[in-house]
């Protein structure tokens, strides 16, 4: 037998030639790119975050929130007109009994994706870089939920009765449907957001009390007041930020299933049919995906302005614009692969009907829309691969407006072509939305920038304790950068935990 | 340059690599003897007009294909994300990925040998032999079925070797792009290897799913052609992760009580391994039950009868494969799902290694509840009954698991023999060797 090298496999057992193994080490120079750059401290971090809430409204503020108004009255008026005349004022009609509505529900649900996928399932990944738009795309999430829930709640027509969607006895004995996904829509959607709102509000309690110490320190008592009362004690002391943190874990624990669920729930209204075009055993996933996919793209569109506006260059780097973009990237090609899937099955399960289903999307009287969603959510995400495309962030912004554009096409490709031309060639149609469907949904975009814009108005729109725990100076040790190589007695007992 | 070759021109120091042969060589020996009986058993069962020693040979592939299917998507990820934690199992990864030009080597057996013997009645995919006829109430040449002819595009040879070529093409492409640059860097140390390996993962990242799929359709799905599921090739994913994280959770407990990673791999690696083995145990369950359950719920014929064989007999009773069934719902999902949820069994050496080789165990069942029943002609309401459960047969399914698992693990020790146990210029490896939950 040759001599065996001490540094070469099954030899390092003994502990001489671990240490000789371990000498070898040496890694070559790829550095972590930092998260907050312009060598900042902890001050200027405070001051930037808590400066924008503590500033002057600016008069862009005012200008872009009078026409987020002005847009928000459009479903005002939808919803007002609906209510006084009945759902026979959208444009449902026979074989298209569900059409925007549904459309809209869809698309504003999966907008909210993105905000718990970043608090919860990338905080269990340890994804550091989410800090700087955590609280952002919470906010959005919730904003999101509202406008998405407009549109179930009113589509049962006499608004006033639609506590009934609840389980709550009655003296008629009348009960919701509890084999259909769509009531199970009203309880994931509620829970959705009832979790949704307690990890946004949870998270927000310590900048809270700090925007309530600064305020008391300048002197302006009601702001304090009030900054004090959502605060709930904060004190930033030890003790409450183990409980802090154990809780915030608990919560990212607790909506990693919910976020999966909504959207596999949303996406069970159609397949659990057995509508050509709806009954699809991938669509759950493919949902899942499709609505981080859009939510991503709407957090990029919101935090590439506000980024211009504040000057937050240091805080939401090329690297955080790099990784988001990247992450569309990924889940557009996962809605790509169910899309070419779906394609494929179609016609590898030799049923005409589902054939038909997607021969007639590619080339039927939808077919404008089916193309509109191929180029905005397959094609046009692969221009991420080029980092010259992800550093360009007017591009970025263009593409992801793109992306929020292909989602709700998608929505619609799925709803709408399915039921136009379903199994009886003598009942197709052709559906087009009321110019009430129009301003319903007009006006949801008025009213989600409506919330958003209060949110930056009044809130710090960044965890500041979570930002300090991420920058250098919050890591002095060199825990997180790996600087010391220190083998571990394992099996169980050693470490330096 | 394939990864052999970037070893090759490696300097001496590690030329001289040495290692110890043995084990390699025992697994060798282990794989042969397992790949004779398994060979004996399709070959005896071909003359006889059986494809039921085809499909242990199947299954066989199928397990380790997931293995290392997994272990591609790992590695993949694990640059893409730029992990840090996962440094030096990915290298054990990266060790196992050159076993696929073998596991390739051992697909062609059960593909070309009933062209060659018997009367090509015993064809694993009943739709290479046009002849071959489908029991049924009216039971119909593959060549006359209606439904055949209509997917008969994608499911005929030429195109069963367009579609595994372009997948030996990506998965081995991409195997020996990966090793070869991580490998390299052991011995050129240069950033420039690390950069080409997020480069090659993120275009593997869209590459792999493609190639899974076309060899889970081809492979797995088509042995019922008549069935289909848009999830399938997900739920492929999701089982293969699974495969390949406990694989790797055992492999690196031998490593680090026997081997060199011994002081290396610790607590914290058990840790964040255990937590992805929850990850993908509750990811697995949503897939299987969203398939399970949309097919159930819809109702319609041409899906449900894949469960239907899977559930009942001719006479209505519930057949043996119901209660293998069961068996994936309370142990390849919930056991697992409780016993990961608790902290110390990711911890505890003992606990993770034990559940790791539960989910290999349970792995095993979900590829035989999903490849052997079949249909054989009977005379009954439905001309068919389902292959039991068990069987003389379970010999070669066995005898294949373990032939080319022995040919896989030699292939990763004989690659692990050439090259560092951990790749110490890697720009993460302070990280992983440092890593702490």
């Amino acid at each position: 037998m040759p001599e065996i090298a001490p540094e070469l496999p099954f030899t390092a057992s003994d502990a001489e030639s671990r240490e000789k193994l371990l000498a070898k080490v040496k890694p070559v120079e790829a550095p972590r790119r930092e998260l907050v750059t312009g060598d900042k401290d902890f001050h200027w971090v405070t001051e930037k975050v808590c400066g924008i809430p503590e500033s002057k409204t600016p008069r862009w503020w005012w200008i872009m929130f009078c026409v987020a108004a002005c847009m928000a009255t459009f479903t005002l008026a939808g919803l007002t007109w609906l209510v006084s005349s009945g759902v026979g004022v959208w444009g449902l009609a026979n074989p298209v009994n569900w059409g925007w509505a549904i459309v809209n529900f869809v698309f504003w649900i999966g907008i909210g994706h993105a905000g718990t996928l970043i608090s919860a399932i990338l905080c269990l990944l340890r994804q550091k870089w989410r800090v700087s738009i955590n609280r952002a795309a919470e906010a959005m999430t919730i904003f999101a939920v509202v406008c998405a829930g407009i549109f179930p709640l009113f589509h049962v027509g006499r608004v006033w009765f639609a506590w009934w969607l609840f389980p709550l006895p009655n003296a008629n004995w009348i009960w919701p449907q509890f084999r259909s996904p769509l009531e199970w829509d009203v309880f994931a959607v509620s829970t959705y957001g009832t979790v949704s709102v307690l990890f946004w509000y949870m998270g927000l309690i310590p900048d809270l009390g700090t925007m309530r110490d600064r305020a008391l320190k300048a002197g302006k008592l009601i702001k304090a007041w009030a900054y004090g009362v959502f605060a709930m004690g904060w004190r930033q002391s030890n003790r409450h930020w183990r409980n802090y943190e154990m809780a915030y874990l608990l919560l990212a624990g607790l909506s990693t299933p919910l976020v999966l669920s909504v959207h596999t729930i949303v996406s069970f209204d159609f397949a659990a049919s057995q509508l050509p075009g709806w009954h699809t055993t991938i669509f759950p996933p493919y949902f899942v995906a499709g609505a981080i996919f859009s939510g991503f793209g709407m957090v990029l569109t919101l935090m590439l302005p506000l980024r211009a506006v504040y000057g937050l260059h240091n805080l939401i780097t090329q690297y955080h614009i790099d990784c988001m973009c990247k992450i569309i990237l990924a889940t557009g090609s996962m809605v790509g692969y169910a899309y070419m899937m779906e394609f494929f099955i179609a016609w590898y399960g030799a049923n005409p009907y589902e054939g038909f289903a997607f021969i007639n999307r590619a080339l039927g009287q939808y077919a404008w829309s089916y193309y509109i969603m191929v180029g905005c959510n397959v094609i046009s995400p692969h221009l991420f691969w080029f980092k010259a495309v992800r550093e360009n962030t007017a591009l970025v912004w263009i593409i992801c407006g793109f992306v929020n554009v292909g989602m709700w096409f998608e929505r619609f490709v799925i709803t709408v072509t399915s039921l136009a031309n379903d199994f009886l060639p003598s009942s197709w149609g052709y559906y087009s939305p009321t110019i009430v469907d129009i301003f319903t949904f007009f006006g949801t975009f008025g009213l989600f920038s409506v919330l958003f814009l209060l949110f930056v108005r009044f809130l710090p729109m960044m965890p500041m304790g979570e930002i300090k725990a991420v920058m250098k100076q919050g890591d002095a040790h060199g825990h997180g950068t790996g600087t010391q190589a220190v083998p571990h007695d394992v099996h169980g007992k050693g470490g330096h935990h | 340059m394939s990864s052999e070759a970037a070893v090759a021109s490696v300097p001496a120091e590690a030329a001289a690599s040495g290692g110890r042969k043995s084990p390699a060589i025992l697994f060798l020996i282990i794989g042969i003897i397992g790949l004779a009986v398994a060979l004996f058993g399709l070959v005896t069962g071909l003359e006889n007009g059986s494809g039921r020693a085809g499909l242990s040979w199947l299954l066989g592939f199928s397990f380790w294909f997931a293995a290392l299917v997994g272990m591609l998507f790992l590695v993949q990820l694990s640059y893409v994300f730029d992990a840090g934690w996962s440094t030096i199992i990915r290298r054990q990864m990266e060790h196992f990925l050159g076993a696929f030009p073998w596991l390739f080597l051992l697909l062609v057996p059960v593909i070309a040998l009933p062209f060659f013997i018997g009367d090509n009645t015993g064809m694993v995919w009943k739709w290479l032999n046009l002849d071959n006829i489908l029991p049924g109430i009216h039971p119909t040449r593959v060549g006359d079925d209606p439904l055949y002819l209509l997917k008969a595009a994608f499911l005929n040879q030429t195109s069963l070797f367009i579609g595994l070529g372009v997948s030996f093409v990506i998965f081995c492409g991409l195997s020996a792009a990966l090793r070869k640059h991580s490998f390299t860097n052991d011995f050129q140390p240069d950033a420039k290897h690390y950069a080409a390996c997020r480069r090659w993962s993120g275009a593997g990242l869209f590459l792999t799913p493609i190639g899974t799929t076309v060899m889970v359709m081809y492979l797995l799905m088509s042995l019922s052609y008549h069935w289909f599921s848009t999830m399938y090739g997900v739920w492929f994913f999701a089982l293969s992760m699974r495969v390949a994280l406990a694989t790797m959770v055992i492999t690196c407990f031998f490593l680090s009580t026997r081997g060199g990673l011994k002081g290396i791999f610790n607590q914290s690696h058990y840790y964040f391994l255990g937590c992805l083995c929850l990850a993908f145990t509750i990811f697995w369950a949503y897939i299987s039950f969203s398939q399970f359950f949309l097919i159930y719920n819809a109702n319609i014929p041409e899906e449900t009868y894949w469960y239907n064989m899977r559930q009942l007999n001719a006479d209505g009773t519930f057949n043996g494969w119901w209660w293998v069934g069961l068996s994936l719902v309370f142990f390849m999902f919930l056991f697992p799902f409780l016993f990961l949820l608790r902290y110390k069994s990711k911890v505890q050496v003992r606990s993770i290694v034990f559940i790791c080789c539960w989910i290999l165990f349970f792995a095993i069942v979900d590829l035989y509840f999903n490849i052997i029943p079949t249909q054989k002609a009977a005379d009954n309401i439905l001309g068919y009954n389902v292959t039991p459960v068990f069987s003389k047969y379970m010999i070669f399914d066995v005898a294949a698991i373990i032939g080319i698992g022995g040919i896989v693990i030699w292939a990763a020790l004989r690659s692990m023999s050439k090259t560092y146990i951990i790749p110490i210029h890697d720009p993460r490896i302070r990280e992983s060797i440092s890593s702490v939950q």
